[in-house]
């Protein structure tokens, strides 16, 4: 699974992590997050994710 | 301040701020700066663009009685910042019957900065149109060229472009428009350096889209209204580019003198192999000039002296500044002296993690620079040359 990092604030999603911020488990993969989902940091939408 | 019409039936609404010294108490205002705001007067509907920063809301009444407005039917909001938004509930106040046009982003933030109630606002989606009767308005979602919300306004039928926070810049002055391109040129940089430059990637895929608008007039929110659009859209089109120069931008630091030399060193070393050199002395250093350097430059290299084990307060401020200001810099090293210990360069190297920066071997030595830390600094200055050959800017 790969990390993705957010071009507008530099946030890393980390699978293995999950997201503490949002109650996301470890586990998921990047792909599989919803299309609505948004940056826990800034609010940038999905789309503005590249892979670390 | 009076009132002036830009076209016919478009007045200049705003205030002038030549007093201001700091924005966001923290970029410094050499030259103040403006907040303009725009009546559009139609046929059959009257729109305002933007407001004013809150401390100028009067000066914005004041204009809009002295017009004779008495109606106002909408407000458009281009970007929810205080600045430009700040006077909306003033404004509201003044024309209750007003409705709010912005998209939903930013309606959410107007809730949530300035308390304005959510049915007051008129949600508009991107490429949706308003008529005001023989003119329309035309919006633009441009998310992240500056905050999330924000979006740009098309007179469709006069062509003039009002994109609130881009392509303007900080500056009052009683022109109503850009008269010297070259002034024009060095405000608008720093502007861009300050503002925009953390957003250059989505900023770039917005250029070509306000190409084909073809506008005959850019009136931005701050500064002077452009008459020449292309001049600033060939200019962002540089900056947000990927393109870098020969340039090495030098902040620094001396305590007692070591870091000094070894900056002068460095400096003469670089100028002596063809690379341009802007060494900043942090103690009297306008950052918003280190920001406007950054805008292109191909390396950075920081100049630090240690303080209990680490670097420079004032270098770990311009750094963390300069990592979250992204500039597309390439190439990244640390100078710099120690009296008994620390570890400056790992510390000042792991604030960059916000750029994509080539690390060059730093040059930290202990105390004064002997002639094995200026065979070092040689070493490096070489390093940067090389690595500016490679990429084709040398």
């Amino acid at each position: 699974m790969d990390r993705y990092v957010c071009t507008i604030c530099g946030h890393v999603y980390d699978p293995e992590k999950g997201e503490p911020r949002l109650d996301l488990p470890p586990g998921k993969a990047f792909e599989e997050l919803q299309n609505d989902w948004q940056c826990p940091v800034c609010f940038a939408d999905k789309d503005k994710f590249v892979k670390a | 301040m009076a009132a002036r019409e830009i076209a016919k039936g478009i007045c200049w609404v705003g205030a002038l701020d030549f007093d201001r010294r700091l924005f966001d108490e923290l970029i410094p205002l050499p030259e103040g700066t403006s907040y303009n705001s725009y009546l559009i007067r139609g046929s059959t509907k009257t729109a305002l663009i933007d407001t004013v920063d809150p401390k100028k809301e009067e000066e914005l009444i004041v204009n809009l009685i002295k017009l004779g407005i008495e109606q106002i039917d909408y407000i458009v909001i281009n970007h929810a910042e205080q600045d430009h938004a700040g006077s909306l509930p003033m404004v509201l106040e003044m024309y209750p019957r007003a409705k709010v046009v912005t998209n939903e982003k930013c309606r959410d933030l107007l809730v949530a900065l300035l308390q304005i109630a959510p049915e007051s606002v008129m949600v508009v989606k991107d490429g949706d149109t308003l008529s005001l009767g023989d003119r329309t308005l035309r919006f633009f979602l441009t998310p992240w060229t500056h905050w999330p919300e924000t979006q740009i306004t098309f007179l469709v039928e006069d062509k003039i472009l009002f994109p609130c926070d881009l392509f303007g810049f900080h500056q009052a002055t009683s022109e109503l428009y850009i008269t010297n391109e070259a002034d024009a040129y060095r405000s608008a940089k720093r502007y861009y350096a300050e503002i925009m430059m953390p957003f250059r990637n989505s900023i770039r895929g917005y250029i070509q889209k306000v190409r084909d608008l073809d506008p005959a007039m850019i009136a931005p929110s701050h500064g002077p209204v452009n008459r020449n659009p292309k001049f600033i859209l060939d200019a962002y089109a540089d900056w947000v580019s990927d393109d870098v120069k020969n340039v090495v931008v030098l902040p620094y630091i001396s305590m007692h003198g070591s870091t000094q030399k070894m900056v002068d060193h460095l400096t003469g070393a670089l100028i002596q192999r063809g690379v341009d050199v802007k060494p900043f002395n942090l103690t009297h250093t306008d950052i918003g000039e280190l920001a406007y350097s950054l805008v292109d430059a191909a390396t950075v290299v920081v100049g630090t002296p240690t303080v209990l084990f680490g670097p420079h307060p004032q270098i770990v401020y311009a750094t963390y500044l300069a990592n979250v200001l992204k500039p597309k810099v390439r190439f990244a090293s640390v100078i710099g002296s120690f009296g008994w210990g620390g570890k400056a360069a790992e510390t000042i190297v792991k604030m960059l993690d916000h750029v994509k920066v080539e690390v060059l071997e730093p040059v930290v030595i202990k105390g004064l620079p002997d002639e094995a830390a200026l065979v070092a600094l040689n070493r490096l200055a070489d390093d940067i040359a090389k690595k500016h050959k490679e990429i084709g800017i040398l």
